[in-house]
């Protein structure tokens, strides 16, 4: 399938996304709710595009769009640049003093009146979705979008600490705004305010992990871990056992 | 037709939820009482409780048959007299006939009165004519006969041809052609294939589709049934709002009703087609009526509509083939079948062929249902059917296709009613809303409304619906408490576009147009509101002193008696004083005054 | 939801069974399919008049779902409550038709009357008021349903003297 995207032709394949071909033609499109190896959201609507096919132009979210053969794509319109500028202004009213955000506020050159900003908000969430994705890949599914509209945010019921909730900390990896609040100390960690008792290396005694995640990692797979190791650990008892097995050819 | 009920006479007692509420289920009992079985009297008419009448205004509504004589407002006290006086004696009961604004009159037949007569009856033919418990009442009213005609004489092709050329488009509000849609679906090789039917109506000031689904269900069982055997489908679910009491309780006993008579089930009338339907209840969400979003909802999802770069028609529930029309569509299909799409063409404008119910609401005199042909001027439907403004008060505005339409103003009272029209002008045909306003409502105020409702409705999905009708709500509602700024205007025409071009659904795509068109032609109302801290409507409290023109007021003291906090002062036949730190600025003294000496000032308006 | 909002009302919920025995019947009467999953909670609404977080919990048991999709459901559907309701349920209609034939002094009536804001219910757990969006009762407007029953054509002294009848007759 042939794309034109901003005056060069690309070659994609049947199923991909506007934005998966771009990403991997390094095409720089700007997006929050996307993460490879998720599927599209289409919540954050940052990652808009102009597709022309015949006749007729239409805006649309490049993340969730099918690619068709023949299609012309214009990422960088003055019309498609001004609205992605109104959608960082939409989201520094939300979270005026996210970082993050706030960074690609000046990027864009978006500023918003003092009138329009309250900058007692605390508020980091952009509810991009991509959380509570990643909580339900790992079959965990503690947390899920709750309410709608204006009050719509992420939550574990009733904001609860979780039985299902295994402190893995996915959620919070996959957070573009780094909204989510995971804490660790003296051995502990604390998320979705569930506070979880961590486990230390059998080797280097480095806490790495919570219990509740190895189970789970045993379960999916199966089986039953004999020892705990942190993740340059167990590379390092790979590496030694190749090199005993190597040895022991020769 | 030969049958019993010929020359035999019938009694209609409307029990649509507008008259239900005033106590027409009483009238329908009190009749019983006095004519059933049991009684003594002579005549033993046929007495029924139809669904709705349209005239809500003015029901309960009951009319004897065959004379045609419509009696309205009737209380239960007034059955005794319409036995013995119109039933026994064949005489009228003059007091409950029907009062034409327009002729000044009364009327006997509800056909010949002004609300009436202009009408053009398809999607709502039944209603208010049969029992909609009563399947044989549909029967006798050529029920299900399109059925048989779609079955056995005609192929699949045939049917969705016939469809296409009667150029039908979707009431849901989108206006997409209905046979196209069945025809795109009908390609796709992939099965099971499904027919929805959209009864989740949510927009305010809208009650179509109750009213069909309550007044005449099994035309909307037949149009699916139809649909099915022309797809290739065996399976349909109808998504009722949970509200709606009385069209869930109609509704299903129609299935149960068509299943035990053959129309449902297996081997539908021996034709070897089958074709169930199960009813899916609605939970309160508005965006469930966006039709990907009401999929998710049957599905079992929470209702967040999803892109649709791939049609459902393709793609829909349980990402299988469907085809998804409106009731009052459904409700359209078996005329067109029995008379042919020249028939519906030939009714309405080229390209909007056939008619549209309107539901005509607000500040007009004859509040109701009506069902006109397509391209129907819009003064026609507010002056002649609607009867003009309540107290015939300056008309302002009228504001159509829900919270996602647009505010249509005086200059374009001679627009046609048709979906290329509205959309031209910046509001849309939508289900079919028409809600009229006049002087008294305020247009900054109506937009900060509809920006309340849909942030409150939106489903939260995507960026620019959630937070940017939350942020044009907050704009409007500083302006309405007199903090606003001019800028505000700009701010607003900006966020509007940008949130029409880049949300993801309809609702999001749809909902700054309450504001966009209040800008743009009331715009003088916006300036009002923030240079000169004025309501002159009254409505926006912190921007509205009310004062008496001491020139004008003739002391009457009507406003005094009407005042509800004793604000107002002075001597019979001398002018009369407000005082306002006692005024709760309630309008009642504004609306009352015949003489209009109660004037409207603003936030600051010294005497 | 505050007087539940403990957490140890989660640990004690998979063996209840005291209070919410019928929800058990309820539950059962639909397929162990994820699409019953709102006509389930509809009535366990309408049998409880809120979704007791007991109930989502055998729900989520029978329908083999996460608990947190069902308290999704749970919060976006308005028809759906965590907080038990009145013994009346007010819903005064604000529609467009209602809205600009005064509902919105109504609703102020309502609030002064039984001093409570739209979704609260009064402490005696007699009135929950409740601001809905049109009920297609437009040609009543304003108009609101209590327990089923209409009210159209409302003012405030009418507001009052239904208020004040429903008061007299429960005592």
């Amino acid at each position: 399938m042939n794309v034109k995207i901003d005056g060069k032709y690309y070659s994609g394949n049947k199923g991909e996304t506007l934005l998966e071909l771009a990403r991997r033609n390094e095409i720089e499109i700007p997006s929050l709710c996307y993460k490879e190896g998720f599927e599209g959201l289409g919540r954050c609507r940052l990652c808009l595009v102009e597709v022309i096919e015949g006749n007729s132009t239409k805006t649309v979210s490049s993340c969730v769009y099918p690619i068709r053969d023949g299609i012309e794509v214009l990422t960088n319109t003055k019309n498609i640049v001004n609205m992605r500028k109104d959608i960082i202004f939409l989201l520094l009213l939300r979270t005026p003093n996210n970082g993050y955000i706030r960074k690609l506020a000046e990027e864009y050159g978006v500023k918003a009146p003092s009138r329009y900003l309250d900058m007692e908000r605390e508020e980091d969430c952009i509810l991009c979705g991509l959380c509570v994705k990643a909580c339900e890949k790992l079959g965990t599914n503690a947390i899920s979008l709750v309410n709608r509209g204006i009050t719509k945010k992420v939550s574990t019921p009733y904001d609860d600490a979780s039985k299902d909730c295994i402190g893995c900390g996915a959620c919070a990896e996959v957070c573009p705004t780094n909204a989510i609040s995971l804490v660790e100390q003296d051995g502990k960690r604390i998320i979705w305010n569930k506070t979880f008792d961590l486990i230390s290396c059998t080797r280097c005694g480095k806490c790495y992990s919570t219990e509740e995640v190895l189970h789970h990692i045993d379960e999916q797979l199966g089986v039953k871990t004999q020892e705990y190791l942190c993740e340059s650990c167990s590379r390092r008892l790979v590496g030694e056992k190749f090199k005993e097995a190597f040895q022991n050819l020769i | 037709m030969n049958d019993i009920y010929d020359e035999k006479m019938e009694i209609l007692v409307c029990c649509g939820t507008g008259c239900l509420a005033n106590n027409s289920y009483r009238v329908y009992e009190r009749f019983k009482e006095i004519l059933g079985e049991e009684s003594e009297v002579a005549v033993k008419p046929l007495i029924k409780a139809t669904g709705c009448n349209g005239l809500c205004e003015k029901g309960p509504v009951v009319k004897i048959l065959p004379k045609e004589i419509a009696y309205f407002k009737v209380l239960p006290d007034d059955v005794d007299d319409i036995v013995e006086k119109t039933v026994l004696k064949g005489e009228i009961v003059d007091r409950l006939l029907y009062f034409d604004v327009n002729e000044r009159k009364r009327i006997v037949s509800h056909k010949d009165a002004s609300f009436y007569k202009h009408q053009h009856k398809i999607a709502l033919r039944n209603i208010g004519e049969i029992d909609p418990l009563c399947i044989g009442d549909y029967l006798k009213r050529d029920g299900y006969r399109a059925l048989a005609k779609a079955l056995f004489e005609m192929t699949p092709d045939q049917v969705i041809g016939e469809v296409e050329r009667s150029g039908l488009r979707g009431r849901g509000g989108a206006g997409f052609p209905t046979g196209r849609k069945w025809n795109i679906c009908s390609t796709y090789e992939s099965f099971p294939k499904y027919v929805v039917c959209n009864g989740d109506e949510g927009d305010p000031g809208a009650f179509m589709d109750r009213s069909i689904m309550e007044g005449d269900p099994h035309t909307v069982i037949e149009g699916m049934i139809i649909c099915g055997y022309a797809i290739g489908s065996n399976r349909g679910f109808l998504y009722i709002r949970d509200e709606y009491d009385l069209a869930l309780k109609n509704m299903q006993a129609a299935i149960d009703n068509a299943r035990e008579f053959g129309y449902l089930g297996s081997n539908i009338l021996e034709s070897s087609f089958e074709f169930d339907l199960e009813i899916v209840r609605g939970g309160g969400a508005f965006v469930c009526g966006e039709s990907s979003a009401l999929m998710a909802s049957i599905e079992g999802n929470i209702g967040e509509p999803r892109a649709k770069y791939i049609r459902s028609v393709e793609k829909g529930l349980w990402d299988k083939p469907t085809v998804l029309n409106n009731v009052e569509t459904w409700a359209n299909i078996p005329p067109i079948i029995i008379n042919g799409a020249e028939w519906f063409n030939k009714i309405g404008i080229e390209g909007n062929s056939g008619t549209k119910v309107f539901s005509l609401v607000g500040k007009v005199k004859n509040t109701g249902l009506v069902e006109v042909p397509m391209g129907t001027k819009l003064n026609e439907l507010v002056y002649q059917i609607g009867g003009g403004i309540i107290r015939d008060r300056p008309f302002k505005a009228v504001q159509t296709g829900g919270p996602s339409g647009g505010c249509i103003p005086k200059e374009y009272m001679d627009i046609s009613l048709d979906f290329e029209s509205l959309d031209k002008i910046g509001s849309m045909m939508g289900s079919g809303g028409v809600i009229v306003m006049d002087d008294t409502t305020c247009m900054v105020e109506v937009a900060r409304y509809y920006m309340e409702f849909l942030s409150e409705e939106s489903c939260g999905k995507c960026t620019t619906c959630r937070e940017g009708i939350n942020t044009m709500l907050k704009i409007l509602e500083n302006i309405t408490i007199g903090e606003g700024q001019l800028d505000d205007i700009d701010l607003l025409l900006q966020l509007g576009e940008t949130i029409k071009e880049a949300s993801l659904c309809a609702l999001g795509k749809t909902a700054p147009n309450p504001v966009l068109t209040t800008i743009r032609y009331f715009r003088h109302e916006y300036l009002e509101h923030i240079k000169e801290k004025r309501c002159s409507a009254g409505v926006c409290k912190d921007l509205t002193t009310y004062y008496i023109d001491s020139e004008l007021c003739t002391g009457c003291g009507l406003c005094s008696r009407r005042c509800p906090v004793a604000a107002i002062d002075g001597k019979l036949k001398e002018p009369h004083i407000i005082d306002r730190d006692i005024c709760t600025k309630c309008g009642n003294c504004f609306t009352v005054c015949p003489r209009n000496a109660v004037k409207v000032g603003g936030a600051n308006y010294e005497c | 939801m505050d007087v539940l909002a403990n957490s140890r009302v989660m640990d004690m919920a998979i063996d209840i069974k005291g209070d919410y025995n019928d929800s058990m019947d309820i539950i059962e009467r639909y397929p162990r399919e994820k699409r019953y999953t709102l006509a389930i909670l509809q009535d366990i609404q309408r049998k409880y008049d809120f979704i007791p977080r007991e109930v989502m919990v055998l729900m989520s048991d029978y329908l083999g779902m996460p608990i947190s999709d069902i308290y999704s459901m749970a919060t976006f559907y308005k028809a759906l409550s965590l907080k038990p309701k009145g013994k009346y349920i007010i819903k005064l209609c604000n529609g467009t038709a209602c809205h600009i034939r005064g509902s919105e002094s109504i609703r102020e009536e309502l609030e002064t009357i039984l001093n409570i804001s739209p979704g609260e219910t009064t402490e005696d757990g007699l009135f929950s008021i409740e601001v809905v969006n049109c009920i297609g009762a437009c040609a009543l407007a304003p108009v609101m349903l209590i327990n089923e029953k209409y009210y159209g054509g409302l003012t405030e002294e009418k507001v009052k003297a239904i208020i004040d009848g429903i008061k007299e007759g429960h005592r």
